[in-house]
């Protein structure tokens, strides 16, 4: 664990352009955080809208006092700060479902492996099933099953998710089992869940954390995208792809912008998470080179 | 080999009827189909109740999933509640429109993907593959339906060379309705078939370039150059057989992924497939509809990585021995 942190930030040839990534990562992970400071309007307070200034295009000046950098789109809310706000959101969904998907798969990849045996058959047998079935067919199934709302889409995401990391995860498992600590440790008598997550799983994690930014990535798009097909986050607090969505009926009769902007925020969200990840993986997997 | 692949579709096909249940009891604690089929306004209590009875909700749950699954094993999936047709025929009726936008697609992005990726892995680190290396992480990041989105932004709104959405005129060919044989087909066909064909570019590239890095590495190749071959023929004779396996293998996976992801592109281009209507079953609560078509795409997409296990026995002479 602790070397992969280092070897992350080690100032090695190439150091310069992960951090350039980073930085924009880190940027819009701000941004997010400070929503409420930076955003002219609050979108999701009715008071603050002024219904008689929707679809303003960018640029114009508002009655509150303030300019619509990007416009408004058809319901008066500023689409500055409805991206902030939906980037709150993208970005909470994405790593709350991430970091449960990841930890999740890495303690059934895990158990998986030390139990061998049915345990192993039974979940490896899920993840395969899962693995072949596209992400997003994955995420319509569990999306039509447990219903609409955000913490349902985070429940989704893992479904969706936990399988890479479990499939990862119990390649390393399996070699590290085999070894001789474990049989020290259990010559100790410590119990089966104690040796798992104390001493199997800090040892076959490595894997697994070079996944979550990839992951990531996916999470942010496929919440995206699910919202966008209105099967997502609930339509009243938009995250980035029900920004782009209320923006699509508006794209035919020529106001781009209320589509346009949100998609780029999340275009770019997603490509600094993908070059981080990419860079991440090059860093720590130098036979992919 | 094949015992293997049999043994694999039982295990999917047992998998997928746990799964059926579990989306059974699922899909019954989302809402109440007979609201969306009553007008809620006028409505009284018998309206209500003889609704529930002839959709058959008012059986015990156990009872509605034994009579599903016995009815889908016979291909049955109920009536649709919305269109009052057979929900698989529904499905199937839908099934040619997107097939032809997969295939479409398919046929670009394959070829496309597989020069670029040559081009790339035959000049590592030099700006050519950089440059590939780096549009495929763009464009695998775009989000499809925003990438869609643009797409008639620009295809349509701005330049007016496409039509913005809609499948054109059709022609019978085989059994079903085409629209890619006619020129008003082929014109509203570009537009979301570039939006599918894109991020599969991008993918197939990247497999292709990694796979020709390694080959170009090994003794035969070395071979090849050695005996005076033109680096033309080794790339093609040599370099992309021994990498055809894990490139079937991702067309073949990307190929039902269209068909999911269709789903996206359908819904923006108006595109009246298969995904067009799951999305509008979704939200209509039409739950035969529902089930048919996630069943249809799950069992479609466990046939065809059968069917790409297969191919391997063609393509790598090395599976076919026993052993």
């Amino acid at each position: 664990m602790k070397t992969v942190t280092l070897r992350i930030l080690g100032k090695r040839p190439g150091g310069v352009r992960i951090n350039l990534h980073l930085l924009m990562l880190a940027t819009y992970i701000l941004l997010a955080v400070m929503a409420s400071v930076i955003a002219p309007q609050n979108p999701y307070d009715p008071l603050q809208i002024l219904a008689w200034e929707a679809s303003s295009p960018p640029n114009t000046a508002s009655g509150g006092g303030y300019t619509y950098l990007l416009g408004t789109d058809g319901l008066g809310r500023d689409i500055f700060s409805t991206i902030l706000y939906g980037l709150r959101i993208s970005l909470f969904v994405a790593f709350t479902s991430t970091a449960l998907a990841a930890f999740i798969g890495v303690t059934a990849g895990v158990t998986a492996a030390y139990c061998a045996g049915w345990v192993d058959a039974l979940i490896m047998r899920i993840v395969d099933l899962q693995l072949s079935l596209p992400t997003i067919l994955v995420a319509l199934i569990a999306i039509v099953t447990l219903g609409p709302g955000i913490d349902r889409i985070i429940l989704a995401l893992v479904i969706v998710q936990w399988a890479t990391y479990a499939r990862v995860t119990r390649g390393v498992a399996m070699s590290e089992a085999a070894k001789s600590y474990l049989d020290a440790a259990r010559l100790l008598r410590l119990s089966t869940p104690r040796i798992i997550l104390r001493h199997l799983l800090p040892n076959s994690i490595a894997p697994a954390i070079t996944l979550i930014p990839i992951e990531l990535g996916h999470a942010v798009a496929l919440e995206a995208t699910l919202s966008f097909l209105g099967l997502g986050v609930p339509i009243d607090k938009p995250s980035l792809g029900s920004a782009v969505a209320n923006g699509f009926q508006y794209l035919l009769t020529g106001q781009y912008w209320i589509s346009l902007f949100p998609g780029l925020a999340l275009f770019g969200l997603i490509v600094s998470i993908n070059f981080v990840g990419e860079d991440m993986r090059r860093r720590l997997d130098p036979g992919s080179r | 080999m094949i015992s293997a692949i049999v043994g694999r579709l039982v295990q999917a096909f047992l998998l997928l009827l746990v799964m059926s249940l579990i989306g059974f009891i699922g899909i019954h604690s989302v809402g109440n189909p007979v609201f969306n089929l009553v007008n809620s306004e006028t409505a009284t209590v018998q309206d209500i109740r003889n609704a529930t009875i002839a959709l058959g909700l008012d059986q015990p749950l156990w009872q509605q999933y034994f009579l599903f699954i016995g009815n889908v094993l016979t291909g049955n999936f109920g009536v649709s509640y919305i269109y009052h047709l057979p929900a698989f025929a529904l499905v199937m009726s839908k099934l040619p429109a997107t097939l032809e936008l997969a295939i479409v697609a398919m046929s670009v992005a394959a070829p496309s993907g597989i020069l670029l990726g040559l081009l790339a892995g035959r000049r590592k680190d030099q700006p050519v593959d950089r440059a590939v290396l780096r549009a495929s992480v763009v464009a695998l990041s775009i989000p499809s339906f925003w990438l869609s989105m643009m797409l008639i932004l620009i295809g349509a709104i701005l330049t007016g060379w496409f039509p913005s959405g809609g499948r054109g005129s059709t022609v019978s060919f085989l059994g079903a309705d085409w629209s890619f044989l006619t020129l008003d087909g082929l014109g509203k066909l570009v537009l979301p078939a570039t939006a599918l064909a894109l991020p599969n570019i991008a993918l197939i590239a990247r497999l292709t370039r990694s796979g020709t890095i390694e080959v170009e590495t090994q003794d035969f190749t070395r071979f090849c150059q050695a005996k005076g071959l033109s680096p033309r023929r080794i790339l093609f004779r040599h370099t992309l057989p021994n990498i055809s396996v894990p490139i079937v293998t991702i067309i073949g996976m990307q190929f039902g992924g269209m068909l999911a992801f269709a789903v996206v592109v359908e819904t923006i281009f108006n595109w009246p497939g298969v995904g067009k209507l799951l999305i509008d079953s979704i939200q209509l609560l039409d739950r035969p509809v529902v089930m048919a078509t996630l069943t249809f795409i799950s069992i479609a997409f466990v046939c065809l990585n059968a069917i790409v296990d297969l191919f391997y026995v063609v393509l790598d002479p090395r599976t076919r021995r026993v052993g």
